[in-house]
C-alpha cells in the first residue's frame, strides 16, 4: 500500500506518543524524539514498523515524538495514523485490528 | 481539575483583553497589526475561576503567541505540551503538516522537547520547524555539485530584469556553478510561479545556472514574526540576522556553496541593512560579493520601475530594463497585471 497523504495521530501529553506519517521512497525512515530513545528506541520503531507491515506499507517517513507511551498506546496511535494516511478511516481493515 | 482547551475569540473585546494581559505578564507585549491580523485561531486553557492559564495561536503555518503558566499544573510542561498538541491537530485538520515557531531563546528547549528542530538562533529569537517536508527533505531535492566554486543568489525577481540577469551572468562567469534561489512567498505583483518561470527563461542560455525554489527557507525576512520583541530597532536586526543564519547553518554546507552574490542597494534602506547583516554573518564561511547595480543611462535598473511602468501603461519606456522573455510575458499579460494593481496589489517595496 502506498501512503496517499500525510497524517498525524496522538498527542504530546505524558504517556502518549505523536506519530506523523508521510510518503517515502526509501523504506522506513524514522525520526524519533524520546527521553527513553536509548533504552526503548528500537522497540518503539519495531512496534510502529509492525503496524505498517500489517497494512503492507513498504515506504514511509515516520516522525515520532514519544512521551513515555506504553506499547499498546504506540500501536493504537500507529494504527490511527495509518488509517488516516491511507484514507481508510471509514473502512478500517478489521483483520489488522 | 479538568483542564480543557477552549477557543478564544479575539473579536470579543473582553476575551482579547484577558488574552493580552496574560501575554504581557509573560513578556510578550507586541500586538502590532502586522503580527495579529493573520491569526486564524487562538486557544486557551482556563482555570476553574475563569482565569487564563495557557494559550497559543495559529497564523498560516506558524504557531505564535504561546504562553503558559505552570502554577498548579500536574507537571511542568504539561500545559505547554497540551497547547502545542492541540495546535498541531488543528493544523493537521487544515492539511498543514509543516510548520514553524518563532520564539524567545529561552523557549527553544521546550519546543525541541516536543519534536521541533532549530533552524537558526540569534540572541533575540529563534526559528524552529516541525513536520514534513522539512529542511532535509527540501535540500534532498536540489541537485548537488561535487566540485568547483558554487555561487548562490537569492532573488524575488518581481519581475526578472536585466539587473538580475547582470548579477547572474557575473556569478556564472566567476564560478563553476550558480544556484539562483527564487523567493517563494506569494505576495508580489508577479505570482511565485510566474517569477520562477521568468527567472528560468531569462537564464536558460547559461548552462551552469540552476534555478531552484527558495521553499520555506528563503522568504522575505520582514515576514518573520517578531511579536515577542518590544524594541523596533531590534526587530529589523533580529529579522535580518535570523535570515542570514538560516542560510549559513542550513543551506551552505549541504550544497557546498562557496559564495553569495548580492546587488548593491542604493535605493532601499532596509535592503541595505539586510546586505550588511548578510556580510557580517556569512563572511567567515563564504565569500560575500556585492555587485554594483546595473545602470542604463545613469539610471539604476530596478524591478520597482518596471512595475510602475506596468501600472502607468508605459511599458515601452522600460523595455531596455528587461530581457525579451520578461517583456514578452508582460505584454501578453498586461491587462491581467494591471487588473491586479487595480485590485490593490502593492507595487512599491519588493
Amino acid at each position: 500500500m502506498e501512503i496517499k497523504k500525510t497524517a498525524i495521530a496522538g498527542t504530546l501529553e505524558s504517556s502518549d506518543v505523536q506519530i506523523m506519517l508521510s510518503a517515502g521512497t526509501n523504506g522506513f525512515e524514522f525520526e524519533l524524539e524520546s527521553d527513553v530513545a536509548k533504552q526503548f528506541g528500537d522497540q518503539i520503531k519495531e512496534t510502529i514498523s509492525n503496524v505498517l507491515g500489517m497494512y503492507d506499507i513498504k515506504d514511509a517517513k515516520i516522525k515520532v515524538v514519544d512521551k513515555g507511551a506504553l506499547d499498546l498506546v504506540i500501536k493504537a496511535r500507529a494504527i490511527a495514523a495509518v488509517q488516516r494516511a491511507l484514507d481508510i478511516v471509514d473502512a478500517p481493515k478489521w483483520e489488522v485490528l | 481539575m479538568d483542564e480543557r482547551i477552549q477557543d478564544i475569540y479575539l473579536s470579543n473585546k473582553s476575551a482579547k483583553d484577558q488574552w493580552m494581559n496574560f501575554l504581557k505578564k509573560r513578556g510578550i507585549g507586541n500586538f502590532a497589526e502586522n503580527e495579529t491580523k493573520f491569526i486564524e485561531q487562538t486557544i486557551g486553557i482556563f482555570a476553574d475561576d475563569g482565569s487564563l492559564i495557557a494559550t497559543g495561536s495559529l497564523a498560516n503555518n506558524v504557531i505564535k503567541y504561546v504562553a503558559v503558566c505552570d502554577l498548579g499544573a500536574q507537571s511542568k510542561g504539561a500545559r505547554f505540551n497540551k497547547i502545542i498538541s492541540e495546535l498541531e491537530s488543528r493544523l493537521a485538520l487544515l492539511d498543514r503538516f509543516h510548520y514553524f515557531v518563532f520564539t524567545k531563546p529561552e523557549y527553544q528547549l521546550s519546543f525541541e522537547y516536543v519534536g521541533f528542530r532549530t533552524l537558526a538562533a540569534t540572541e533575540f529569537g529563534v526559528i524552529l520547524e516541525k513536520g514534513t517536508p522539512n529542511i532535509t527533505e527540501y535540500l534532498a531535492k536540489i541537485p548537488r555539485f561535487d566540485n568547483g566554486k558554487v555561487a548562490s543568489i537569492v532573488m524575488n525577481a518581481n519581475p526578472f530584469t536585466n539587473g538580475h540577469r547582470y548579477l547572474v551572468e557575473k556569478a556564472a562567469k566567476e564560478n563553476e556553478h550558480v544556484y539562483v534561489f527564487v523567493v517563494s512567498q506569494d505576495s508580489s505583483l508577479f505570482k511565485t510561479s510566474e517569477r520562477f518561470e521568468l527567472v528560468k527563461k531569462g537564464t536558460a542560455d547559461l548552462k551552469n545556472v540552476t534555478v531552484v525554489s527558495g521553499g520555506d527557507y528563503m522568504v522575505s525576512f520582514v515576514s518573520f514574526p517578531s511579536y515577542f520583541i518590544k524594541n523596533a530597532d531590534e526587530i529589523i536586526k533580529y529579522q535580518t540576522m535570523l535570515d542570514a543564519r538560516i542560510f549559513k547553518t542550513q543551506i551552505i554546507q549541504p550544497l557546498r556553496i562557496t559564495s553569495r552574490y548580492l546587488g548593491s542597494e542604493p535605493l532601499s534602506h532596509t535592503t541595505n541593512l539586510y546586505n550588511d547583516a548578510l556580510t557580517q554573518e556569512l563572511s567567515d564561511k563564504i565569500d560575500v560579493v556585492i555587485v554594483d547595480r546595473l545602470q542604463i543611462d545613469k539610471e539604476v535598473v530596478s524591478a520597482t520601475k518596471v512595475r510602475r511602468a506596468i501600472a502607468e501603461n508605459k511599458i515601452n519606456q522600460c523595455l531596455e530594463y528587461i530581457p525579451k522573455t520578461t517583456a514578452t510575458y508582460i505584454l501578453e499579460n498586461l491587462e491581467e497585471l494591471q487588473l491586479r494593481i487595480k485590485k490593490g496589489q502593492k507595487i512599491d517595496g519588493n
